[in-house]
């Protein structure tokens, strides 16, 4: 282009020029009036309901917790609605409630982003969360920045208590040194063995912390422990793990791991001839999908922590339907065996309803004051918060074997802790 | 043929820098909040522009700065109760000392190469830190600054960031280096033979990025509050960047800029779709791609010559 031509252009003002820069104009007005509403949109809502933010982990590597959360929401929520929801004082009237479910992809980054979301967009009045530090450890600490009342549940204290002290975010769940080390020191005393135990757990936030409260509560019991250290996800080859344990007469094993990494070494044991006596393992035979995905006979024996079932002597503080016809519920609707998270997700909404019943309020401050004086006895158990904001929910020990109405069923073995919660069997030698 | 500037560039990017700097004055909270990612996002992209699109260094390995930064802040403001802010220039120097550090291995490597070598270092840090004792290994640290800064004092850091990325990128191409730069991703050979330092530059630009991108880190993980090592090093950081640059516009300064706005607006709405907001995002990028394979800046500028920052001085007086 030359110079004259140039200059021409500047200054002056054609037809075509005219129409693009009237369209552009138009454009950008329209789409400037129309940002605020997109995402402002929210906040005009009067006060015709109670929102609570429901983060879940409903893709990536935490999915089969995330499983049955729609079913259990709703169920809960049509309870709290069908007498007309919660009686709010201010407003002399009661509002019904609704969730908004957000997914936090498994990872802690974008939980803390869909949190921060929920609270100043959609401005949330309680979050309520569950599943594995990775969820709840950052939403935590993201409505104790903002200020909003938060109750988790389903994720191991300690990871947990590291972000405190908290005043805004409550949690109910049980120890890993205060439950699960008498759960499976008590599973392996109910064995004739040589009390040699050898050790298989993961590089993650469990296997580590496991890992470490076991060495030493295990070595104060008088149990010998053998570990050849954490191992990455996705391992092919546990010969060494194995060989070690057989070398050393190994006859008790103490696992935390993920499924798919389960079967792979559980399979390898099988085949380089490791049986032992008792195997306790954490985190990846709650699901009685694996324990089917194991094949054969290899699931039969093996133990691990039950912190919900339908033999749990509890029920549901709303409606009264006992542990037993919550998951005769859930086995209807899905035609699948129950699980152990079903219960915390549904007892989640006891505390909620609970709490802002009692708080009659929507100020913030009125519904974190209501949540610490809970005292509730839910579908899994009393939930009562101390000072340090957090409440312990049983554990018990229990042990697959051969259904009757599913391939497999977990018997509940060891109840000592919490003689209230009923055995349904007793612990065999594998 | 050579285009004359928009004109109005300068009274544009004003506006829009003093509509972000009073954001806190007439925005509501939730404005802030994507303010806050926006700036943030824009910064990281930014870098991996700078290094890809200007410098010819596929880097695949932004993550190892996001982690590596992110951490030296948690550690020093967590454990030495050192200032929040001091701690996440700390992260900057840091990532600049591990940046030098790499480059003794990773600048033997060019292309495919280079690319492969930044990712492994990112991932031999990942093993690292989630094995190391001090930060907790896998568990994940909380960062507990001695005074925890407000939200608004948050927003301030990462607009700083924010800017502070895209002058740099902006003076660094328009000085004798990014001249360099451009030459030498166009052809390494020629440009050698002409003159330009490669291994200089490419080791100044480098260095850049790490600081810029371990400082942003900085900034995010305290918004963030809880960092853990297998998301801190992962590689959905550099994916998500790339995603940013590549619809934005790889090789322009204001593809990342209007990437950035485009993907924190995109994956704030999808989160409410769950099982299909990545399939949209997907979805999205492939489209734009078609659509305008130089991402949406490039494709503009392309077609209308409309160009807000230019990365070459102009010198309309004397005849090209």
């Amino acid at each position: 282009m030359d110079k004259k031509k140039m200059k021409k252009n500047v200054g002056t003002l054609n037809r075509r020029e005219f129409v693009k820069k009237t369209a552009i104009t138009a454009g950008s007005v329209y789409a400037a009036s129309n940002f605020p509403n997109f995402i402002g949109s929210a906040q005009a809502a009067s006060r015709d309901h109670i929102l609570i933010g429901r983060p879940n982990p409903s893709t990536g590597p935490l999915a089969a917790f995330g499983e049955g959360t729609p079913w259990a929401d709703e169920i809960a929520v049509d309870e709290i609605n069908k007498a007309g929801g919660i009686f709010i004082e201010k407003l002399g009237k009661k509002l019904p409630i609704k969730i908004k479910t957000v997914d936090t992809q498994s990872n802690p980054t974008k939980a803390a982003e869909v949190a921060s979301q929920l609270i100043l967009k959609d401005k949330v009045d309680l979050m309520l969360f569950y599943h594995t530090p990775d969820t709840v450890n950052p939403i935590s600490s993201i409505c104790e920045r903002f200020k909003v009342p938060a109750i988790s549940l389903d994720s191991p204290l300690e990871p947990w208590l590291e972000g405190g002290p908290y005043k805004w975010a409550f949690h109910a769940f049980w120890s890993v040194e205060k439950d699960i080390v008498p759960v499976y020191t008590g599973i392996w005393d109910q064995i004739e063995t040589n009390k040699k135990v050898g050790i298989l757990m993961a590089n993650d936030p469990d296997g580590v912390a496991w890992s470490e409260v076991f060495k030493k509560a295990g070595a104060e019991k008088g149990y010998e422990l053998f570990d050849k250290g954490r191992f990455p996800y996705g391992l092919q080859d546990f010969s060494p793990f194995i060989n070690d344990w057989k070398e050393n007469n190994v006859e008790i094993l103490l696992a935390n791991l993920i499924p798919p990494d389960f079967i792979t070494a559980w399979r390898q044991c099988q085949r380089l001839g490791f049986k032992p006596k008792v195997a306790t393992v954490g985190k990846a035979i709650l699901f009685p999908s694996v324990a089917e995905a194991l094949g054969g006979d290899l699931a039969k024996g093996l133990s691990t922590e039950v912190w919900w079932s339908p033999h749990h002597p509890f029920k549901s503080s709303m409606s009264g339907v006992t542990a037993q016809q919550f998951c005769d519920r859930w086995t209807q609707d899905t035609g699948k065996i129950w699980t152990q998270p079903l219960g915390f997700k549904y007892a989640g909404y006891e505390l909620a309803f609970d709490v802002l019943t009692r708080a009659a309020s929507l100020d913030k401050e009125a519904i974190r004051e209501a949540i610490a004086k809970t005292e509730l006895e839910t579908i899994v158990g009393k939930i009562k918060f101390n000072d340090q904001n957090y409440s312990r929910t049983p554990l018990v020990g229990g042990q697959w074997n051969k259904g009757e109405k599913f391939p497999w069923e977990i018997k509940i073995t060891y109840n000592e802790p919490y003689p209230n919660i009923p055995k349904t069997g007793e612990t065999f030698s594998m | 043929m050579i285009r004359e500037p928009f004109k109005y560039r300068w009274l544009v990017l004003g506006a829009l820098f003093i509509l972000l700097a009073t954001l806190p004055v007439w925005g509501s909270d939730y404005m802030l909040l994507l303010g806050l990612l926006f700036c943030l996002y824009a910064a990281l992209s930014q870098m991996w522009n700078l290094l890809t699109g200007y410098s010819g260094l596929l880097s695949l390995g932004q993550q190892a700065f996001i982690g590596f930064g992110g951490y030296t802040m948690a550690v020093t403001t967590s454990y030495y109760n050192i200032n929040i802010w001091l701690s996440i220039l700390a992260g900057g120097v840091t990532s600049v000392l591990l940046a030098l550090f790499m480059s003794l291995f990773i600048f033997r490597m060019s292309g495919i190469f280079f690319a492969i070598g930044t990712w492994i270092f990112a991932e031999i840090l990942l093993l690292w830190f989630s094995n190391w004792e001090y930060v907790k290994y896998g568990t994940g640290l909380f960062v507990k600054p001695p005074n925890p800064p407000s939200m608004t004092m948050i927003y301030y850091a990462a607009l700083t960031m924010g800017v502070v990325a895209l002058a740099t990128v902006y003076f660094i191409l328009r000085s004798k280096i990014g001249l360099g730069l451009m030459a030498m991703r166009d052809n390494e050979e020629v440009s050698a033979s002409m003159g330009v330092e490669i291994f200089r530059s490419k080791l100044f630009c480098f260095l850049i990025a790490a600081f810029i991108t371990g400082t942003t880190a900085g900034v995010l993980y305290v918004f963030q509050i809880f960092i853990q090592p297998y998301k801190a090093f992962a590689i959905d950081w550099t994916v998500s960047l790339v995603f940013i640059v590549i619809i934005g516009g790889i090789g322009t300064i204001e593809g990342p800029i209007v990437g950035s706005f485009i993907f924190v607006l995109l994956s704030q709405y999808l989160s409410e779709y769950g099982h299909i907001s990545l399939l949209l995002l997907g979805i999205i990028a492939i489209l734009i791609i078609l659509v305008a394979p130089k991402g949406i800046m490039g494709t503009l500028q392309e077609k209308t010559g409309f160009e807000l920052l230019s990365p070459r001085r102009l010198f309309s007086e004397e005849p090209m």
